[in-house]
């Protein structure tokens, strides 16, 4: 037989599949269903993040306009009023919000602190139970498959049952062509329902995403869904009643959806326990008392740095020194304190990671992990998002107290400042103009590009792919050997 | 009775969902146990910190105000003996903080939480296992009671055997039912025995679960059909769960959420921060009266020693103050998470997969409700520290560190 009567056999039984499923009811009413639900938390998502990118933004620009507001002042106290950045989210975050309802979303900048992200939606969430917000990827990722799985667990045992499958495979129709004709009605389904997501993806690049990301996650999630048209198609070709084929591809999808990525983030926060962050800061202290506190330039800790100083400038009083002493005595204790922070900050996001990738590697176990987490990723709403955030706003921080430092430090006189409670007249003197605030940093959190945050996706796609080849194998394979 | 547990355990099937449940079930109560183990933990640590850190801050100090200003104080809500059935909200809402006598309200709002992935993924607690799972496994046993007898061609044959057939389905049900109760609830009960947790938790608990299996058992049996096929009523019932547990809990928090919109986070904090950053250049009068209304025993001590730039007792009341201001916002924030909650509960009427979550998470004390109520405890202790140190600020007492070691507020879980 040629190979173009093959693909007419293929697409006739397709085509007869499509018919029978027309005509059932059931079948009908769920994919309606799903098809609404689609739509609706589609454009209910992209709406709720266009308003939140908004908001964020003018919030953002608001702080910046503040800072920029103030009055003359003591530089030292520009440091404490600090400053506040948001997040913005992704393009993509209309598809999967990922972390962002978790993380929280502002963070208040501070000389001498590094805070916690504020205010995650999930915190003032109503508990409803169940699975929480719905998003698009969540409905892909969690609930299609169940959808893939009603309609397309019968698509060979039908056949079996109604005993057309002997007179099929009699009449020439080879096991193969029945698969693959079967496939292309249940991936003519699975396309069909990926279309919400297709306007997910174009949406976010018309709004300046990358469209190799978008795109590359319209794939992960059509790959993903055809996953689980193979295991049912292979399924349904090798057992031999269809509620034992149900029951055994819900077993499936319990284990691989519900309980083993649940278990996985167990398992990670056994293996890799991360203690919390104040516990850190609290072991942290005992590093920072070594440190000295920068706002007593008497404090012992900086005796060393003064008679550096002194003899630099040959003199023997700090009196008499051309740059404010306290400023000196603040910029590097605020330095020697950044590295502490930040070397700790750096080893709690590196268990993080480790956790992260702990938990991924269960993704070889359940496909549902791996799309979830290359979701995240390509959307740009994965942890490594979110802990570049906190160290780009580490930065913003660090550099507008080090700017507000290097103006102490050069632009108010040193007697000015030992003067400043000094009544009235001294709290008047020890200032610096409002012109000196411009050191702070506009900050525009935008995603990584698209190629890297597809690099960083690579070992989840890489694995939906081996499970996508492994599943058409057996499916081939279990095709061949097809008996009525 | 007897001759149908026969059959029953000899259903292969019923056998694999059964020891699933058991296994779950056993898992979720191990993983539950060793979270909290966890977090018991930590809270002994932090504590332990905490005190040799107030010691060594404490000793450094020379008066009232710096003490107050460098003195932290840990605050903790400890998992209570049956939080490791439901964790509920303690991986969203923060339940240690550390806080000082600044203003709170720029504290309190810190989040120290896990790695946010495993929040999004979602814990393996009994809870999950119960509100989720369980009615899976009940729909999973019990969709094909009649129908696989049709299919088998024996449906008419033992309807005409029995008496009443329709308590013939409902035995045969009721056995699988409690088979699946005692896989899902014993290893919660022995955990519960050996952690001495209240016997009326435990018996609660498992009353619940009870009555969450039968009702998924009348609703399967409803909605299943002897003359269809087994798949045709398994798709059905499957339907049926996604509705009731993912779907009405998801549209509802979403309704609710913009039925009771709350004061956007951000502007709280900015709030909060202009309010604090202003007072240091307002004339000190216009501090010290709204100060002054709360505490007018001070009213004679606010007198300003001009020679010293800088008073403790301004800066704290001007702390106060800017907690003062935004007080109404910050209030209008808890009033809607609790408002929030409140609507949630009418939820249950329409989902009993929500029903049997908040019922876990109330029996484990990790609902909305007493993440509520740490809130106030936070706030009642630094009120606590503020009646503690004013009265040393205000009559310029001498400091001194042994007293202050001694007779410094420490946090009370249980207060």
């Amino acid at each position: 037989m040629s190979a173009s009567i093959h693909i007419n056999i293929s697409m006739h039984i397709a085509r007869e599949e499509w018919r029978h499923w027309l005509r059932s009811r059931l079948a009908v009413i769920s994919f309606i269903v799903f098809c609404l639900l689609l739509l609706f938390t589609t454009v209910l998502t992209a709406l709720n993040m266009q308003e939140a990118s908004h908001q964020r933004l003018h919030q953002q620009e608001k702080a910046e306009e503040t800072f920029l507001k103030q009055p003359d002042r003591h530089p030292h106290r520009m440091v404490h009023y600090g400053h506040y950045v948001f997040r913005a989210p992704p393009p993509l975050g209309m598809f999967d919000p990922g972390v962002d309802a978790v993380t929280g979303q502002s963070m208040f900048l501070e000389g001498h602190r590094q805070n916690s992200a504020m205010f995650a939606d999930a915190r003032a969430q109503a508990r409803t139970g169940g699975f929480g917000a719905l998003t698009p990827a969540k409905l892909y990722h969690l609930f299609l498959p169940l959808l893939i799985i009603a309609l397309g667990h019968g698509l060979i045992l039908r056949e079996r049952e109604a005993r057309t499958l002997g007179p099929l495979l009699c009449q020439g129709v080879s096991g193969l062509s029945l698969y693959v004709g079967k496939f292309l009605a249940i991936g003519a389904l699975v396309v069909l329902l990926s279309l919400p997501a297709l306007f997910s993806s174009i949406g976010a690049s018309l709004l300046g995403e990358s469209w190799l990301a978008s795109l590359t996650l319209y794939f992960a999630n059509v790959l993903y869904l055809t996953i689980w048209a193979a295991l049912t198609l292979f399924v349904s070709a090798l057992t031999r009643s269809r509620s034992l084929a149900l029951g055994v591809l819900s077993a499936i999808w319990v284990l691989s959806v519900l309980v083993i990525p649940r278990i996985g983030v167990t398992s990670a926060s056994i293996t890799l326990p991360t203690k919390g962050k104040i516990l850190t800061d609290m072991r942290m202290n005992d590093d920072m008392r070594k440190l000295g506190d920068g706002h007593n330039a008497a404090d012992p800790a900086f005796a060393k740095l003064r008679a550096e100083l002194l003899a630099k400038y040959d003199v023997e009083r700090i009196e008499d020194l051309p740059v404010n002493f306290r400023g000196v005595v603040a910029a590097k204790s605020e330095t020697d304190l950044t590295n502490t922070l930040n070397a700790y900050a750096e080893k709690r996001m590196e268990r993080e990671r480790a956790q992260a990738s702990h938990l991924s590697a269960y993704g070889w176990l359940s496909p549902y992990l791996a799309i979830a987490g290359a979701s995240r990723n390509l959307a740009g709403t994965d942890l490594e998002t979110h802990h570049r955030f906190l160290r780009e706003a580490e930065a913003l921080r660090y550099n507008f107290v080090q700017g507000l430092n290097q103006t102490h430090i050069e632009k108010l006189s040193y007697i000015d400042d030992i003067n400043r409670n000094k009544g009235e007249e001294g709290w008047k003197r020890a200032r610096v103009g409002a012109a000196n605030w411009q050191v702070l940093g506009n900050f525009r959190f935008t995603p990584d590009s698209g190629s890297h945050r597809v690099v960083r996706a690579a070992t989840e796609l890489a694995s939906l792919l081996i499970w996508f080849l492994t599943l058409v194998g057996l499916g081939l394979i279990a095709s061949r050997r097809l008996t009525p | 009775m007897m001759r149908e547990l026969k059959f029953m355990f000899r259903d292969k099937a019923v056998l694999v969902w059964i020891s699933f449940a058991l296994m779950f079930s056993v898992f979720a109560v191990i993983l539950g146990l060793n979270e909290v183990n966890q977090q018991k933990a930590e809270i002994a640590e932090l504590l332990q910190l905490d005190q040799s850190e107030r010691e060594t801050t404490l000793a450094k100090q020379s008066d009232w105000g710096s003490a107050a200003y460098y003195t932290f104080h840990t605050t903790y809500d400890p998992p209570s003996d049956f939080a490791y059935a439901a964790l509920g909200q303690r991986d969203v809402i923060p339940w240690k903080h550390r806080i000082r006598m600044l203003a709170l309200e720029g504290q309190i709002y810190e989040t120290d939480t896990n790695n946010p992935d495993f929040a999004l993924t979602g814990r393996f607690d009994f809870a999950f296992i119960a509100s989720l799972i369980a009615p899976l496994l009940v729909l999973l046993l019990l969709f094909d009671l009649r129908s696989s007898e049709q299919t088998a061609g024996r449906l008419k044959l033992i309807e005409a055997s029995v008496i009443s057939t329709q308590k013939l389905w409902m035995l045969r049900a009721w056995l699988r039912i409690s088979t699946l109760l005692i896989a899902l609830c014993l290893p919660v009960l022995i955990a519960g025995m050996v952690l001495g947790v209240p016997a009326t938790t435990l018996f609660l608990c498992v009353i619940a679960v009870y009555l969450y299996l039968i009702l998924w058992m009348l609703l399967t049996l409803w909605l299943t059909r002897a003359e269809q096929t087994s798949a045709f009523n398994l798709t059905i019932m499957l339907g049926v769960w996604l509705l009731v547990c993912a779907i009405i809990p998801a549209v509802s928090t979403l309704v609710i959420e913009r039925a009771v919109p709350l004061p956007n986070g951000g502007e709280i904090v900015l709030t909060q921060r202009e309010a604090v950053n202003d007072a240091w250049d307002l004339p000190r009068e216009t501090t010290y009266e709204p100060f002054l209304e709360r505490h007018p025993d001070w009213i004679d001590y606010t007198a300003w020693d001009d020679d010293k730039g800088f008073e403790w007792k301004w800066y704290y009341a001007f702390q106060q103050v800017g907690d003062q201001i935004i007080e109404p916002l910050s209030q209008s924030y808890r009033d809607g998470q609790a408002r929030r909650d409140e609507l949630a509960k009418w939820v249950c009427v329409i989902s009993p997969a929500t029903l049997m979550q908040r019922i876990m998470e109330r029996l484990a004390n990790t609902d909305m409700r007493s993440a509520l109520a740490y809130d106030q405890k936070i706030r009642e202790f630094h009120a606590d520290l503020r009646t503690w140190y004013y009265p040393k600020m205000f009559r310029s007492e001498d400091f001194n560190s042994q007293r202050a070691l001694e007779t410094i507020p420490i946090f009370d879980p249980l207060k």
